[in-house]
């Protein structure tokens, strides 16, 4: 029995030693956690208990039977009952199901532990444990510490089974089961003498649970550490060689889903207001694509939040909305972590196992986290490369587009550089001067005869510079081409692109119309002229010595052809205003009015209207063509009376605006329409308007006022009233 | 005096002939440019009226030019043509010394002709003044012009502008007094008349037309005639 004893001694001293280095370890590893705290705890009162147990069988050794043991004894009890509260602390630990009132709790058991034992020492009751003749140790007394045993190595079991998923090192399990196997031990029937194999068995098991703490603490999360680095250098790899969103998105769900030991994973991506669930890994993904609005869901609060969320029981502890409609019934760990890119939330990376499977630690956030990180990184930037993508192709299409506008058009189009050379010519171009693809780099001079070229250059850049085209007409063969050139490329003018129209056409019949106005005027103007010449033969014969109707006659005559006369000259007149050519001199605006309305006096007086005008001191002089501005006023004037009714009056002005001088006539007569205002410059437009049918015109007058105003860079208005009266303006701008 | 009009339209030739008769005149009409050369030759008119556009044969401008090959008798071109203003110059140009367009008042056609005749008749009483730079000599009295010792013909309008331009040499002479002394007062607001005039005389006097040394442009006022010192031969 000795022989035993000493063995068994021999054998707890060894395995404790073995436990206090594991636990001189951790504690130097990390002395904060609660773990190692806890299990400090424990191995301490493991220690009484066997440091009980062997100081009571050496004294009794030593001293033989009899002899005061009763000090190891107390620490025996002492640490066999600490020990499982310390058991029970441990275990709480270790599937974190603690908080701040539990230390509280135990410290009270250990209080109360305490002081029970005081109270029977004081109340002389006996020890629970002795020691035989025959030196073994026995527990006698057995209820109190059953209590004790039943109360905390019961719970300790209870949290081991309810939590056995929160421990994931079976050594571990079997450590904490193993001792309180070993404790139960003790408590069987003195008589077969146990209570040694239970200090024994309870020594190997804390020599166990040390080494799985061991494990658990400092083991596992180094060899984790070195397979997260592992993870994520593989997951950048492999994004690495992705490009398009959706491939990277996919690898990284598997990825994620794999590296953490989760059964499903999925990613969520902000899209405009909203996120979207992009791809899923062995999850259900019937609401793919579908909105979550930010705030709702796991997924949806961890964007709004920025923060993880890791929940070990979703159907518990989750009391958001869900994101799956199957979660409740199916998740059970579910860790979800912010994807961020440059500060803002680009959506959520989820892992999750279901019901019956694993949780998952701290080191597994840890894990998702740092893949998230990845992932926000790789998205955004296959996001940015998607976009250059899209942005090319973009360029390469419109690139095309124009290209086929350019070569199907039948105007030629030549691009030149800012060395004259050719940069590009169209097929029409190419036909039109028999260039080829080789001509490309060619000078423009050697390609093309000069009648091509605008014959003032600097005037033609100056033009461009200013209006950023100009329009020319080009020779090319026996063809007239309108040449509209631009500038190419802003704001650094690159070169210059000519567009070509054939107008060749267009000219001719220009020439004829032209010829026809010329030859028509011809014929109608000599009858006019033999006409007239013969009114004023007669007048001079007859007018005064015949009848009132013989004078109404000729009156009647001469003034049908006057006005004949004035339709044709307003033909001849607009045809000579296309021109543009202007016969400039600097004249006195004062001038221009007084002769205008000295012209038209006479027909003032035939209409019964009386005319006067107006001109102010302080005006400029103008630089215009004399006879066309005249003709203009002329023009006015005329319209004027024509539309006043018999008694009305028309009065010319000249005025100064700053440095334009302002021509203004104005009636009294019928108005004109604010839906006219416009159409009444029209070539050949005539007013249809109530009351004023019977006036005669052309229909030139107006049309021929503005050209000559727009000849002058002048602008012409004006202001109606139905029934009131007319001003029209005219604005030159003075030297 | 003896008018001489060349108009292919009898109505208009006779209209006016009528006109003239009754004014004093004494007429003579052509129906065509060749025969009105002819008439020309024979009659040796004080004035002639021309048509431009004529049908057959001979167009009016080169009536004029041929007239002006042989005489410096006062012409009028009377047309229904002139749309722009170059249809009017080239009519100046071809030695014309008045523009009419059709149709015109026959008050105003007989106050032209007046004037007409009264500007080249005012052109032979000039003053006695000389002028002669070794290049361009002129005699106002005896109407002789010579360039660089050769004899140059002018119309009566171009001499006559010559000859006010000389009388103002050193001065500036607008346009209305150009147009006023040259032509006459009702011509007043016929512009373009000293334009193709000066350059016609610079055609004639000048070296080089486009670089004038006599008569300078004073531009939108008027022209100058600068006396040349020392002579222009020592340039060529």
């Amino acid at each position: 029995m000795q022989v035993t004893s000493g063995l068994t001694l021999l054998v707890n001293g060894l395995t404790l030693a073995f436990a206090l280095s594991f636990l001189i370890i951790l504690l130097w590893y990390d002395a904060r956690k609660e773990v190692t705290q806890f299990f400090a705890v424990f191995l301490f009162l493991v220690l009484l208990w066997n440091l009980g147990s062997f100081l009571a069988q050496t004294l009794f050794l030593v001293r033989g039977a009899g002899a005061s043991v009763r000090l190891p004894l107390i620490m025996l009890e002492f640490g066999f009952t600490g020990s499982s509260i310390a058991l029970y602390a441990l275990t709480a630990s270790l599937v974190k199901m603690y908080s701040r009132q539990f230390r509280i709790l135990l410290l009270a058991a250990l209080i109360i532990l305490f002081s029970y034992r005081v109270v029977i020492f004081a109340a002389g009751a006996p020890d629970p444990f002795i020691i035989d003749v025959d030196g073994s140790l026995s527990l006698q007394s057995r209820t109190p510490l059953l209590l004790f045993y039943l109360l905390f190595d019961g719970a300790a079991l209870y949290l081991l089974w309810r939590y056995q998923r929160k421990i994931r090192l079976r050594v571990l399990k079997f450590g904490l089961v193993l001792f309180i196997g070993g404790q139960s031990i003790g408590f069987l029937n003195p008589e077969l003498d146990t209570f040694l194999i239970s200090t024994v068995v309870g020594a190997v098991a804390t020599l166990i649970i040390s080494a799985g703490i061991f494990q658990q603490e400092i083991f596992r999360p180094l060899a984790e550490r070195k397979s997260q680095v592992e993870a994520v250098r593989n997951v950048i790899a492999s994004i690495a060689s992705q490009n398009a969103v959706d491939s990277i998105l996919e690898l990284l769900v598997r990825q994620s889903a794999e590296l953490i030991g989760a059964e499903g994973a999925a990613i969520f991506l902000l899209e405009d207001d909203g996120l979207s669930l992009k791809t899923t890994y062995e999850l259900i993904n019937d609401r793919l694509g579908t909105r979550l609005p930010i705030g709702e869901g796991v997924a949806g609060t961890v964007v709004q939040t920025g923060k993880l969320i890791q929940l070990d029981d979703y159907a518990r502890e989750w009391k958001g909305s869900h994101e799956f409609a199957y979660a409740s019934e199916f998740f059970g760990a579910v860790i979800c972590a912010p994807l961020v890119a440059g500060g803002d939330p680009i959506g959520a990376l989820m892992v999750v196992a279901s019901r019956h499977d694993r949780l998952f630690d701290t080191e597994d956030a840890n894990l998702l986290q740092l893949l998230a990180a990845q992932a926000a990184v790789a998205i955004t930037q296959s996001r940015l490369f998607a976009g250059q993508t899209e942005l090319n192709m973009q360029i390469e299409q419109s690139r095309n587009q124009l290209e086929t506008v350019l070569v199907s058009t039948d105007s030629p189009v030549i691009a030149i550089d800012r060395e004259f050379k050719l940069i590009f010519a169209n097929p029409a171009a190419a036909s039109l001067v028999g260039m080829s693809k080789t001509d490309s780099g060619t000078a423009i001079v050697d390609l093309l005869p000069a009648s091509a070229f605008p014959d003032n250059l600097r005037k033609a850049f100056r033009e461009i510079r200013k209006r950023r085209s100009f329009t020319y007409e080009a020779i090319l063969g026996s063809r007239v081409y309108l040449c509209h050139v631009a500038g190419l490329g802003r704001p650094k003018m690159q070169g210059w692109v000519a567009v070509l129209n054939d107008i060749t056409q267009l000219k001719e019949l220009d020439r004829l119309k032209s010829e026809m106005v010329r030859m028509t005027s011809h014929d109608l103007k000599n009858p006019l002229q033999a006409a007239m010449a013969n009114v004023d033969l007669l007048h001079e014969d007859i007018y005064e010595t015949g009848s009132d109707d013989v004078r109404q006659s000729i009156d009647t005559i001469d003034r049908q052809l006057q006005r004949m006369n004035r339709i044709i000259r307003g033909i001849l007149d607009l045809e000579r205003l296309r021109d543009g050519v202007l016969a400039l001199e600097l004249c006195p605006p004062a001038r221009i009015i007084s002769s205008a309305v000295y012209e038209m006096r006479e027909f003032a007086h035939e209409q019964n209207v009386t005319i006067d005008y107006l001109a102010a001191d302080d005006l400029p002089l103008i630089s215009c063509d004399v006879q066309q501005l005249e003709r203009a006023i002329v023009n006015l004037i005329e319209n004027a009376i024509k539309f006043t009714p018999t008694g009305g009056k028309v009065s010319v002005a000249a005025e100064r605006d700053n440095d334009e001088v302002v021509f203004s006539v104005t009636d009294t007569g019928v108005g004109i329409a604010p839906e006219l205002h416009e159409r009444i410059f029209d070539r050949f437009y005539r007013g249809k308007q109530r009351g004023v049918e019977h006036v005669s015109g052309s229909g030139l007058g107006l049309s021929l006022v503005k050209a000559v105003v727009a000849n002058h860079q002048g602008k012409i208005t004006l202001e109606s009233e139905i029934g009131i009266g007319t001003r029209f303006f005219i604005r030159i701008p003075g030297v | 005096m003896k008018v001489m009009i060349v108009d292919d339209e009898a109505a208009i030739r006779e209209a006016l002939g009528r006109k003239l008769l009754r004014d004093g005149f004494d007429v003579v009409l052509c129906k065509d440019g060749l025969e009105g050369l002819r008439s020309f030759h024979v009659e040796r008119p004080d004035l002639v009226i021309l048509d431009i556009i004529m049908p057959e044969g001979m167009d009016g401008l080169t009536v004029c030019r041929r007239i002006r090959e042989i005489a410096d008798t006062p012409i009028l071109m009377l047309s229904a043509n002139a749309i722009t203003e170059d249809d009017i110059i080239d009519g100046l140009n071809a030695g014309a010394d008045e523009y009419l367009t059709k149709p015109v008042r026959l008050n105003e056609f007989v106050a032209r002709v007046q004037a007409l005749l009264r500007r080249s008749s005012m052109a032979n009483i000039e003053t006695e003044q000389r002028y002669d730079d070794g290049y361009l000599s002129v005699d106002l009295h005896r109407r002789h012009v010579h360039v660089n010792g050769k004899k140059v013909h002018l119309t009566p309008t171009e001499f006559k502008l010559l000859a006010v331009l000389l009388e103002n040499s050193g001065r500036v002479v607008n346009q209305r007094d150009l147009l006023e002394n040259v032509w006459g007062r009702e011509y007043i607001d016929d512009v373009y008349y000293p334009r193709v005039y000066i350059s016609q005389l610079r055609r004639k006097i000048e070296r080089d037309p486009a670089n004038p040394l006599y008569i300078l442009t004073e531009h939108r006022i008027g022209y100058r005639f600068e006396k040349q010192t020392h002579g222009t031969q020592s340039l060529i």
